[in-house]
């Protein structure tokens, strides 16, 4: 069963279309979501997630038909996003913060992903104590407590330098290695094919490409014109 | 996951109950009938900043019908007394049930919408409900201009002062507890970033619903006690000093810090009393310049600046 299905999305923002007959499949493992800026790459996570509703077509998650589902409810069955631009509870504590989704589906257990994550020596303090990449951990941190089955991460790499880069992308093959699913929304294509399973290229609100990421690789025509060669560039 | 320990012996919890049992001490020492009503006053005004801060200090849905919900623990006060007799604990029983009551009633349909929407439907749906127990007060059979003659707390004005500063270290608990388990994490999560807290999977509604209703029932509390202090139930229950105060109280302790109410409430309350007493009416324009001065320049109150 595919854990996650997109039938013909479409949004629309006034008389602009950000998203046309989008559809996608996911089984397992990490998608990512790539595309110039304006290709409605976050739009369409944010209606994965509830964030926003879809003017036509379906979202089917673990085959269930979620299309009108508020956000917290599709929280609770397991999809939890991230935001593009951090946002910790300001006024909460690091620990604070994870525990504050610790019941929203199976209790989750702090101490476990503020050990998973690495925050455990900053649980005490306020996010803006933090550094950025730290934010960027926290931001995590909190969605994997909530202990979600699919998680959305929208640009996690956005803002961040090489070494970050490098540590973020090692704790994101952490997480899949301990089951969780991924559609990661990314600019930065080099840092993101390591890590994918699939790739869906969008452009100006439709699917450009969806497939492997060999046959992505492979894609001349793609990596010169959405990428100028920079897929094989960098890998 | 592990329960987060309450620190009852935290610093400002303990420095909060040693001023209300202070100032009981202080009017049984002291015996002087202005102070006594003056410190019974602050308490009421501190209940009500307490109720206040509760809930849009914590969630950031700045209400201003406070003043409404405390009337109606007024005017139920007068009612359950005059038409029942009831004792003084069971009205302040039904006075906070009625302001819990009326909280619901108020919530349900206006927390939906958040910032400058809710703090207006705050001022109309009061004013809504001030207009309709005024006008059907006479047809429904009830004393045209107000109950008088409320039964006292007590006959001893010291000894209904202790009373009250035992209501509030009750509320001042029970609001220490909430803010210590999840549930207060959650407040602070909608005050902080509500939506993002509802993508990751937390309803807020149902918690908005359930700190509102509460906070307008400790509001329905303090006018119980007001209208046994004044023994009188009327119009003036719905006044505009009934929020100003409450908000300045609350702003000046530090907005989500509920545990600066105290010591500000008295600061506040007991310094209008005694300018009242020389400038009269101006009272109130004075502690509205205060309110814009701290709004403008000291929007942490105390605890911001002792930060």
């Amino acid at each position: 069963m595919n854990i996650l299905e997109l039938r013909n999305i479409s949004k629309s923002w006034g008389g602009n279309k950000a998203l046309r007959d989008v559809s996608m499949e996911m089984e397992s493992g990490i998608v990512g979501i790539v595309g110039p800026n304006g290709a409605g790459k976050t739009t369409l996570v944010n209606i994965i997630a509830g964030q926003n509703q879809a003017s036509s077509g379906k979202v089917f998650y673990k085959g269930t038909d979620i299309t009108s589902l508020p956000s917290y409810r599709r929280a609770r069955m397991g999809i939890v996003k991230t935001f593009q631009v951090v946002r910790p509870f300001r006024s909460l504590t690091v620990r604070e913060n994870v525990e504050l989704f610790s019941k929203v589906r199976s209790q989750s257990n702090s101490e476990d992903i503020l050990k998973i994550t690495g925050m455990e020596n900053f649980q005490d303090r306020f996010p803006v104590e933090l550094p950025f990449g730290l934010l960027k951990k926290l931001e995590i941190a909190k969605a994997l407590s909530a202990n979600p089955d699919l998680l959305l991460l929208d640009e996690p790499f956005g803002g961040l330098g090489k070494d970050d880069i490098e540590k973020l992308s090692k704790f994101i093959l952490d997480i899949k290695e301990i089951g969780k699913h991924m559609v990661i929304v990314e600019h930065k294509i080099s840092a993101l094919l390591p890590l994918v399973d699939k790739i869906v290229l969008l452009d100006r609100g439709e699917t450009k490409f969806d497939g492997s990421v060999s046959e992505f690789k492979a894609n001349e025509k793609i990596g010169e014109l959405y990428f100028g060669g920079i897929i094989n560039a960098g890998n | 996951m592990k329960i987060k320990p309450i620190h009852f012996l935290s610093r400002g919890y303990m420095i909060s109950i040693f001023l209300v049992l202070l100032t009981a001490v202080v009017s049984i020492v002291i015996r002087s009938p202005f102070l006594t009503l003056s410190l019974t006053i602050s308490d009421i005004f501190i209940l009500l900043a307490l109720a206040w801060d509760f809930s849009s200090g914590t969630t950031n849905y700045i209400n201003f019908g406070i003043s409404f919900f405390f009337g109606v623990g007024v005017f139920a006060t007068g009612y359950f007394y005059y038409s029942f007799h009831l004792p003084v604990p069971l009205l302040f029983i039904m006075s906070t049930v009625f302001g819990i009551l009326a909280g619901l009633v108020f919530t349900i349909p206006t927390v939906r919408v958040r910032g400058v929407f809710f703090t207006l439907l705050s001022l109309l749906l009061p004013l809504i409900g001030t207009s309709f127990i005024l006008a059907f007060w006479t047809v429904l059979g009830m004393p045209t201009i107000g109950y008088f003659d409320i039964v006292q707390i007590s006959k001893s004005p010291e000894v209904s002062l202790i009373y009250v500063s035992v209501l509030i270290l009750v509320v001042l608990t029970l609001i220490y507890v909430v803010n210590s388990t999840h549930f207060g994490l959650v407040l602070k999560g909608i005050g902080d970033d509500e939506s993002a807290l509802v993508t990751q999977g937390v309803n807020s509604f149902p918690y908005k619903v359930v700190i509102f209703s509460v906070s307008m029932g400790i509001a329905g509390l303090a006018g119980a006690i007001y209208a046994m202090t004044t023994t009188f139930a009327g119009v003036d229950a719905f006044g505009l000093e009934f929020l100003l105060y409450p908000m300045v109280i609350a702003i000046l302790g530090g907005k989500g810090k509920i545990l600066g109410a105290i010591p500000a409430g008295y600061l506040i309350i007991l310094m209008s009393q005694y300018l009242q007493q020389y400038v009269g009416d101006l009272t109130l324009m004075l502690f509205a310049a205060l309110a814009i001065f701290l709004f403008l320049f000291l929007p942490k109150g105390i605890s911001g600046w002792y930060k």
